[in-house]
């Protein structure tokens, strides 16, 4: 077990290297950051002394390696636009993320596992059949569709939701939060369902399809012959063995939802990080970009391998060598 | 567990609470929901329209424009003398104090000014370096000369604005970006970056205090969200109302639009290289009329455009009312194509941004439709305009859309950036994307350099226009965008858009 996370981290570190090298050479040919750095009416002189006090001047190599060598002390550069450190920007906006993400996979996970299960039992009855193809229709829309439609229903029509934004917060020093106000939770509702509601169809499919499966194995059938609830029976016997691919399945997107929530925070103009990387693409933003990049690569290898170690726990079965 | 708990509900009872009072004080509020987000609060820290107009708020420069004509009025500087070519004396405001009880004094003024040449905190380096010196022979009065004649110098003071030395100098450098003190009418409260940015009125404000004491700037960056807020009563006044759904807010019986005219103007640069198809006018004249601007605004602009003959907006020093547009005429386009010996036509790149200007991928897209009828093949190279513009700045292109206006409102900055040959050591033509050059304009700008009489320079300015739309075509002017405003009403908001298109708070009122 140790040796297995001890290879997966080192493999960890080769693909962030890998990531930032990538995101390096596609900065070379995405504009001169000079051009707005120095202003509108400065001269060509002027942008050249510029690009000298930002080292901007150097090689390709130069300017990875320093930036390598920076990032493994924890400084990732300065914003070109706010001219503050590009990861403090980042990490300001993250609570905000997290809170979306985390509400979005704990509707996409409960709703999601828990109409699979319904669906499961009684495959053929008509409701059943009417919510899986509203899973269909949530898996095919696209997310800007469906938060604009969530806007124009609840916020302008029915005018029981806010459109936008995050409410009220409450700012504990490290961590600016909305699940402690009634207008942050209002304001949370609409953009956490947006954003999981792709994922709930797809645990919903799955949970659905690994129960119908179990539910004919011969255990089942002894347990139900045994006399024991149904509750116990669906529960305890059959979702317990469905759930390592669930949550494998959450694992790996949860950790898309925080990386990848750009979509809907911009919809919702949700002041996550999300929507800080577009904001920094449409003004060229490099040193933002490159460190959301390699944080969101960092994310997504951390949470595989958390969901690995998961794997051993749920199913005794698996074991790594 | 019990306790932390126990410490949450405190925290949620409390900001409940804070909630409640709160209300009180936002009697007299407005929010106001833009498209663009904030950047920064260090005022010097960029030169966008959108930041400048946020800073004007909490700073104020020596002198101010104010809404609805852009008026060139006193603000930190009572008045100012202009003795000779190269010196600018300001005399200053006595009293005056900073948010942080500060006063306002000459000293601040030289701490700005040099602080403009910093690029780790400026992006007005071009002003910056062209201070030969600032003195300050006593608390309230500064004399600065400029390394070369800026006879524009003074039409840019409204947008340089004025720190505190002390505070500035004091601070973590960290902090001074993202929390202003100023002179401004209104005093900075919180920025959360993505959310909003609260500002509250400046009581002892020199000309008075504002009228509305609460003010919440919300950027919404997509534009039917935007549209959402409004609609929901959730922001009083909206900025950047995209033409689609401007019929949609007509119809709103609790709605109201307010537009004018924008003074940026949309543009076609053309390159001459010698011996390309571009550098014979009878060609360039052949585009220009090729182009049916009128359709490009019924169609596309959906009518919030007007037609423009120049580049310039008419309170430009250097408009020239006697420059018409060429009428849109195929025929005759062909005709002159066919003189110059181009019967088949020729090739041609049109490069543009897709996310800058109302519609600018789709009148690209419209201006390759028309080239192609007169048999122009002209290929499309839309692109953002983060790649954009450095384009420009190199000079790599042959053919770009474009759109520019100039906040001095003098024409002479403008054409010198944009039309005079690229050179290097002179700094010319940094913006001059497609090395459009021609020795006569050039000679004919740089006698404008040093001409500060208002007479001779707006005649000067406006035969230099004439030369270059009417007897070269350096451009193809397309139209004047429209800026749309939305606001709720009912609620008795007076508020009167600016040429800029700032949102200066102290200008609006409600009853």
């Amino acid at each position: 077990m140790f040796a297995y996370i001890t290879r997966r981290l080192i493999q960890g570190v080769v693909v962030l290297l890998a990531v930032s090298f990538i995101c390096f050479i596609i900065f070379i040919y995405s504009g001169d950051p000079v051009i707005s750095l120095a202003g509108r009416y400065a001269t060509l002189q002027e942008r050249e002394e510029v690009r000298k006090a930002f080292g901007l001047d150097k090689p390709f190599y130069v300017q990875y390696v320093r930036f390598i060598a920076n990032a493994a002390q924890g400084n990732f550069g300065k914003s070109y636009v706010s001219r503050v450190p590009a990861l403090g920007l980042i990490m300001e906006r993250f609570p905000a993320t997290a809170e979306l993400a985390v509400s979005a996979i704990f509707l996409a996970f409960t709703i999601g596992v828990g109409l699979g299960v319904l669906v499961s039992l009684k495959p053929y009855a008509f409701r059943n059949r009417l919510i899986m193809t509203g899973s269909l229709v949530n898996i095919s829309m696209p997310t800007f569709l469906t938060g604009i439609l969530l806007i124009m229903i609840f916020a302008v029509y029915l005018r029981i939701l806010p459109p936008f934004g995050r409410g009220e917060t409450v700012d504990l020093g490290f961590w600016r939060t909305g699940f402690l106000t009634l207008s942050g939770i209002q304001h949370l509702l609409l953009p956490a369902f947006t954003l999981g509601m792709y994922q709930l169809a797809v645990l919903l499919r799955l949970t659905r399809a690994g129960m119908r499966e179990v539910l004919t194995e011969e255990y089942i059938k002894t347990a139900w012959s045994k006399g024991l609830p149904p509750r116990k029976v669906i529960f305890k016997h059959a979702l317990r063995n469905v759930m390592i691919p669930v949550v494998t399945m959450t694992g790996l997107q949860f950790g898309e939802l925080i990386a990848f929530s750009i979509v809907t925070e911009t919809i919702f103009q949700w002041p996550g990080m999300g929507n800080l990387l577009l904001t920094s693409i449409y003004e060229g933003d490099q040193p933002v970009i490159v460190t959301y990049i390699m944080l969101a690569a960092l994310i997504i290898l951390s949470l595989n391998i958390i969901v690995d170690i998961l794997y051993a726990f749920l199913n005794p079965k698996i074991r790594y060598e | 567990m019990k306790k932390l708990f126990l410490s949450f509900l405190t925290v949620t009872v409390m900001a409940t609470l804070l909630g409640l009072t709160g209300q009180a004080v936002w009697a007299s509020s407005i929010v106001v929901a833009v498209d663009t987000p904030p950047r920064t609060m260090n005022p010097h820290g960029s030169d966008a329209d959108a930041n400048l107009s946020v800073m004007a708020n909490f700073f104020e420069g020596l002198l101010q424009r104010k809404a609805p004509t852009g008026e060139l009025l006193p603000a930190l500087a009572v008045r100012y003398e202009h003795p000779d070519l190269l010196t600018w004396k300001f005399y200053l405001r006595k009293g005056v104090k900073f948010h942080n009880g500060n006063p306002f004094t000459a000293a601040d003024v030289k701490f700005s000014f040099e602080r403009l040449g910093n690029p780790d905190v400026s992006e007005f380096i071009n002003t910056g370096k062209s201070f030969a010196s600032i003195e300050t022979p006593d608390d309230y009065t500064v004399v600065v000369k400029t390394k070369d004649p800026i006879p524009w110098f003074a039409n840019n003071m409204h947008q340089i604005y004025i720190m505190d030395k002390e505070s500035t100098e004091a601070r973590d450098p960290g902090e001074v970006e993202v929390k202003p003190i100023g002179t401004g009418a209104y005093k900075f409260v919180e920025w959360v970056k993505g959310s909003y940015l609260k500002m509250v009125a400046n009581e002892d404000y020199w000309e008075g205090a504002p009228p509305i004491k609460n003010v919440e700037l919300r950027p919404i960056t997509e534009s039917s969200t935007r549209f959402a807020a409004l609609v929901s009563g959730q922001a009083d006044i909206v900025s950047g109302i995209p033409v689609e759904l401007y019929e949609k807010i007509v119809e709103n019986p609790k709605l109201e639009i307010i537009k004018r005219p924008a003074r940026r103007s949309i543009f076609l640069a053309i390159g001459n290289k010698p011996g390309s198809p571009l550098a014979d006018f009878r060609v360039r004249k052949a585009m220009y009329m090729a182009i049916n601007e009128g359709e490009i605004i019924e169609k596309i602009m959906r009518g919030h455009a007007s037609p423009a003959a120049q580049i310039p907006d008419p309170p430009t020093i250097g408009y020239n009312p006697d420059i018409k547009r060429l009428p849109y005429d195929p025929e005759m386009a062909k005709k002159l194509l066919k003189e110059a010996g181009y019967e088949n036509g020729f090739e041609v790149t049109l490069s543009g941004p897709n996310d800058r200007y109302v519609k600018d991928e789709k009148i690209a897209e419209a201006v390759a439709k028309y080239l192609a009828k007169v048999g122009i093949k002209a290929k499309l190279d839309v692109k953002p305009k983060s790649i954009f513009f450095p384009q420009v700045a190199k000079g790599e292109l042959e053919f770009y859309l474009i759109g520019w206006f100039d906040g001095t409102f003098d024409m002479g900055r403008t054409y010198f950036k944009l039309a005079h040959t690229r050179d290097q050591e002179k700094g010319f033509g940094g913006f001059n994307g497609a090395a459009y050059s021609n020795a006569a304009l050039d000679k004919l700008l740089q006698s404008t350099a040093d001409m500060v009489n208002p007479p001779d320079r707006e005649k000067t300015l406006q035969d230099l226009n004439k030369m270059a739309m009417v007897d070269q075509i350096i451009w193809i002017p397309l139209h004047y965008q429209e800026d749309l405003y939305a606001i709720q009403k009912g609620k008795g908001i007076k508020f009167q858009p600016r040429p800029d298109r700032w949102i200066v708070f102290k200008e609006i009122s409600k009853q």
